[in-house]
C-alpha cells in the first residue's frame, strides 16, 4: 500500500514533526517506509535517525509505503501528521 | 597570584563566586581491552541495563524541565528518547559490541558515526547532531559509572565550566548548589542562556576558546551583567562580587525618593514563573503572558483549569495587582490545534485582539468566563485584565463588550462573577497615536516595548540586522511612550510597562521621568529595578525625560543617559 504526500509543517520532517511521526509509526504493526516522491531510496519511518536523516523541507511529497494488517490505519495516521502544520520549535 | 579577566556575553544581570568544576563530556575513553577479552554477553546486557537507565533519567529530566522551565524545552527530550531506541542505532551498537568491544567504546563509535553524518549536512541536521552527541554522552555516562562529573551531586559553591551546557545537562543541575556557570559557546537566546535566567544563576556564555585555559578548582567570580569572567579574583573583587550576588530583595512595595509609589512587578508565562517572581520581591504581575497556557498541548485549557491557573497567581502575591493578558496568538506563536492561516506577514497579520474577536471567538469566551470567575475568587479584586495589539477604538469596545455579555450570560446561569479592570496594551503606533481616545474607555495602559519598537520602527525583532532601528532607545519609541503617557494624564488611567525597557534598571529613571505608574519585568531584574526606584528622585527624573526627548538621535539619548549616571 503506497501513498504520496505532501509535507505541511514549517519545519519539514525534523523537530517535533518529525519526532510525532516516528513515534506513530511504532504504534502500528505494520511496516512502514518513506521516501523522497522522486527517488526509490526509501528508509524505515520508525527510525528517528533515517527519518531526521532524510532532510524533507516544507512543501516537499514524500512516499509512504506500508505493508501488514493496520497498513491503511497507519498510512492514514501518518499522513495526518504530514498534512497538518506544526508549531516551530 | 594575579587576578585576570576573560569576556563572554553575560546572560543574567547576577554575579556569583565559586570554584571551577569542569564538565567535559566529550572526554575520552581509556583503550580499550583485546577483542578476545571481551566478554560480549555481558557488554550487550551492560547495554541494555544503561539504554533502560537511561531511558528512565531521560523521562525524569522532561517532567523536570517542563516543570521549571517550560514545554516547549522539555519537548527536546521526547526527541532523545527516540534516538536512544532508533534500531539503527541499537543495530550498529550490538554489531560493534559483538565485534569485539566493550559497551561505552561501541556506543562511542556509532553514534560519532552518526554525529559526523549529521555534522556534514549541514542547516537543520547540525542541531540534531547536538541532540545525537547530547544522547551519546549521557549513554557514555551511565556505563563509566560516574567517572565523569555528575551535575547533579556538585558541591556546593561550583561553577560549572564547559564547552556547551545541553538541555540534558541544565536538567541535572541544582540550582541551589551551583554558583553559576559559564561557557564556551553559546549566545543571549541559547538553551543555557534561558535556562540561567529562569532559574537566576549567574551565567556566562560565549567566552570561546580561551575558557580552557581555566583550570579546575580555580576560584572565580561569575558576572553575569557585564559577562566577565574573573579567574583568582583579589578579595576585594570577591567581596564585591558577593555584596552584589546578595542583592537586596524588598518585598515590600517601593516608592522613589521624594515619596512617589511606583509598582515594580513581574512578566509571567507559566505558573511555573511565580516562585521566582515572588522569591525576587516582585509586587504583583504586570504581564500574565496567558498564550503560554494554549501552547505545547493537543487541546486548549477548559475553563476551569484556566480559573485555577488565574486564582494561583492571584493568590500567590499578599494583595498584589495580577494583570492577564488575553490570548496574543498569531504572528510567531503558532498553536498546533488552531488553524492559523499560512500568512506571508504574521507579524502584521491576524494576530491579538484580531484571532480573539474573529476566528477565536470561542477561546476567547472560554478564557473570558474563567477570567470573571476569577474575578469574583478571594482575591479577585486584584485582577485586571488587558486586550493585546489593540489598534482601534472599535476593538477596544468589542473586546469590552464580550466582557459585559459573558458576565450576563453567567449572572443568568447564577454563577458567581465581577467585572475586573479593564485595559489595554499599546504596542501599535495606532494605539500611541489614539492614545487620548482610548484613555476615557480604560483604567490602565501597558507600554509592550517590544512589540512597540518593532512597529514604531518597522524593523522586525529578532531580525539582527536591523537590531539597532528596532532599539527601544530610539527616540521615536521615547516620543510614542511620551505620547502615550501624556494621554492618560488627567484621566482615570494608570499607564504602565511590560517589555525588556522596563526591566533595564539603566533607564528606571527615565521612565519615572516620563510618568509610568507600573513597571514589569522578568522576575530577575525586579530587585535592581526597586533599587534603582528608591534612589529616583522625580523632579530630577522628569528633567532627565525632558532632555532626552529633544535627542535627535539614539546616539544622543545614550549619551545623556550615561552622563547622568
Amino acid at each position: 500500500m503506497e501513498r504520496t504526500v505532501t509535507v505541511v509543517p514549517e519545519d519539514g520532517l525534523h523537530a517535533r514533526p518529525a519526532s510525532l511521526f516516528v513515534e506513530t509509526a511504532n504504534e502500528f504493526d505494520a511496516d512502514v517506509q518513506l521516501g523522497r516522491a522522486d527517488e526509490d531510496d526509501l528508509v524505515p519511518a520508525a527510525s528517528m535517525l533515517a527519518v531526521t536523516g532524510l532532510g524533507v523541507g516544507h512543501d516537499e511529497s514524500v512516499r509512504l509505503v506500508a505493508e501488514g494488517d493496520d497498513a491503511e490505519a497507519a498510512l492514514d495516521a501518518l499522513e495526518d501528521i504530514l498534512s497538518t502544520p506544526e508549531a516551530k520549535q | 597570584m594575579t587576578e585576570r579577566t576573560l569576556s563572554g556575553i553575560g546572560v543574567t544581570p547576577l554575579s556569583g563566586v565559586g570554584t571551577v568544576v569542569w564538565y567535559r563530556p566529550d572526554a575520552d575513553l581509556p583503550e580499550p581491552p583485546a577483542p578476545a577479552d571481551v566478554d560480549a554477553e555481558a557488554e550487550l546486557a551492560r547495554f541494555e541495563d544503561a539504554r533502560a537507565a537511561a531511558e528512565d533519567e531521560l523521562e525524569a529530566e522532561r517532567e523536570r524541565t517542563a516543570e521549571r522551565v517550560g514545554e516547549e524545552e522539555a519537548a527536546v527530550f521526547d526527541a532523545h528518547v527516540q534516538f536512544l531506541n532508533d534500531p539503527q542505532i541499537t543495530d550498529g551498537v550490538t554489531d560493534a559490541i559483538e565485534g569485539g568491544l566493550p559497551a561505552e567504546h561501541a556506543v562511542q563509535e556509532t553514534f560519532t558515526e552518526f554525529v559526523e553524518q549529521f555534522e556534514n549536512m549541514g542547516g537543520r541536521m547540525g542541531e540534531r547532531a547536538d541532540d545525537l552527541r547530547d544522547v551519546r554522552d549521557r549513554l557514555v555516562r551511565v556505563l563509566s559509572d560516574g567517572e565523569r562529573v555528575d551535575l547533579s551531586s556538585l558541591p556546593e559553591g561550583s561553577v560549572v565550566v564547559a564547552e556547551r551546557l545541553t538541555p540534558s545537562d541544565t536538567a541535572q543541575l541544582d540550582p541551589e548548589r551551583v554558583a553559576g556557570f559559564v561557557t564556551m559557546t553559546g549566545g543571549r537566546t541559547s538553551h543555557a542562556a534561558i535556562f540561567a535566567r529562569s532559574l537566576a544563576l549567574p551565567a556566562i556564555v560565549g567566552v570561546g576558546e580561551e575558557l580552557q585555559s581555566v583550570e579546575d578548582g580555580t576560584e572565580v567570580v561569575v558576572d553575569g551583567e557585564s559577562g566577565d569572567l574573573v579567574v583568582d579574583p583579589t578579595d576585594e573583587r570577591k567581596e564585591a562580587a558577593a555584596a552584589a550576588a546578595d542583592v537586596d530583595i524588598r518585598h515590600e512595595s517601593v516608592e522613589t525618593a521624594d515619596g512617589v509609589d511606583i509598582e515594580v512587578a513581574a512578566n509571567i508565562g507559566t505558573l511555573a514563573d511565580l516562585g521566582p517572581a515572588v522569591d525576587r520581591g516582585a509586587d504583583g504581575v504586570g504581564l500574565f503572558r496567558t498564550e503560554f497556557l494554549f501552547l505545547d498541548r493537543e487541546s486548549p485549557p477548559d475553563e476551569d483549569e484556566q480559573y485555577e491557573a488565574y486564582v494561583e497567581a492571584l493568590e500567590s502575591f499578599d494583595g498584589g495587582r495580577v494583570v492577564v493578558r488575553t490570548l496574543d496568538i498569531g504572528g510567531d506563536k503558532p498553536v498546533p490545534y488552531l488553524d492559523l492561516p499560512d500568512e506571508e506577514n504574521p507579524f502584521l497579520g491576524e494576530r491579538g485582539i484580531r484571532r480573539s474577536l474573529g476566528p477565536d471567538a470561542d477561546l476567547f469566551e472560554t478564557q473570558v468566563r474563567a477570567l470573571l470567575r476569577a474575578a469574583a475568587s478571594a482575591d479577585g479584586a486584584n485582577l485586571s485584565v488587558m486586550l493585546p495589539l489593540v489598534s482601534t477604538v472599535e476593538e477596544l469596545r468589542a473586546g469590552r463588550e464580550r466582557f459585559e455579555s459573558v458576565a450576563a450570560d453567567l449572572d443568568a446561569e447564577g454563577v458567581a462573577n465581577e467585572l475586573p479592570e479593564f485595559g489595554i496594551m499599546v504596542e501599535t503606533p495606532a494605539a500611541a497615536f489614539m492614545a487620548d481616545q482610548f484613555a476615557p474607555h480604560v483604567d490602565f495602559f501597558s507600554i509592550g516595548t517590544n512589540d512597540l519598537a518593532q512597529y514604531v520602527m518597522a524593523a522586525e525583532r529578532g531580525n539582527e540586522r536591523v537590531s539597532e532601528l528596532g532599539d527601544y532607545r530610539q527616540p521615536a519609541v521615547l516620543r510614542a511612550i511620551d505620547a502615550t503617557v501624556s494621554a492618560a494624564e488627567g484621566e482615570d488611567c494608570w499607564v504602565g510597562m511590560c517589555g525588556e525597557m522596563a526591566g533595564d534598571p539603566d533607564l528606571t529613571e527615565l521612565l519615572v521621568g516620563l510618568g509610568l505608574d507600573e513597571l514589569s519585568m522578568s522576575a530577575v531584574t525586579v530587585p535592581q529595578v526597586k533599587a534603582a526606584v528608591a534612589e529616583t528622585d522625580t523632579a530630577d527624573a522628569r528633567d532627565l525625560a525632558e532632555r532626552v526627548l529633544q535627542a535627535d538621535t539614539k546616539a544622543e539619548v545614550a549619551e545623556i543617559l550615561t552622563l547622568d549616571q
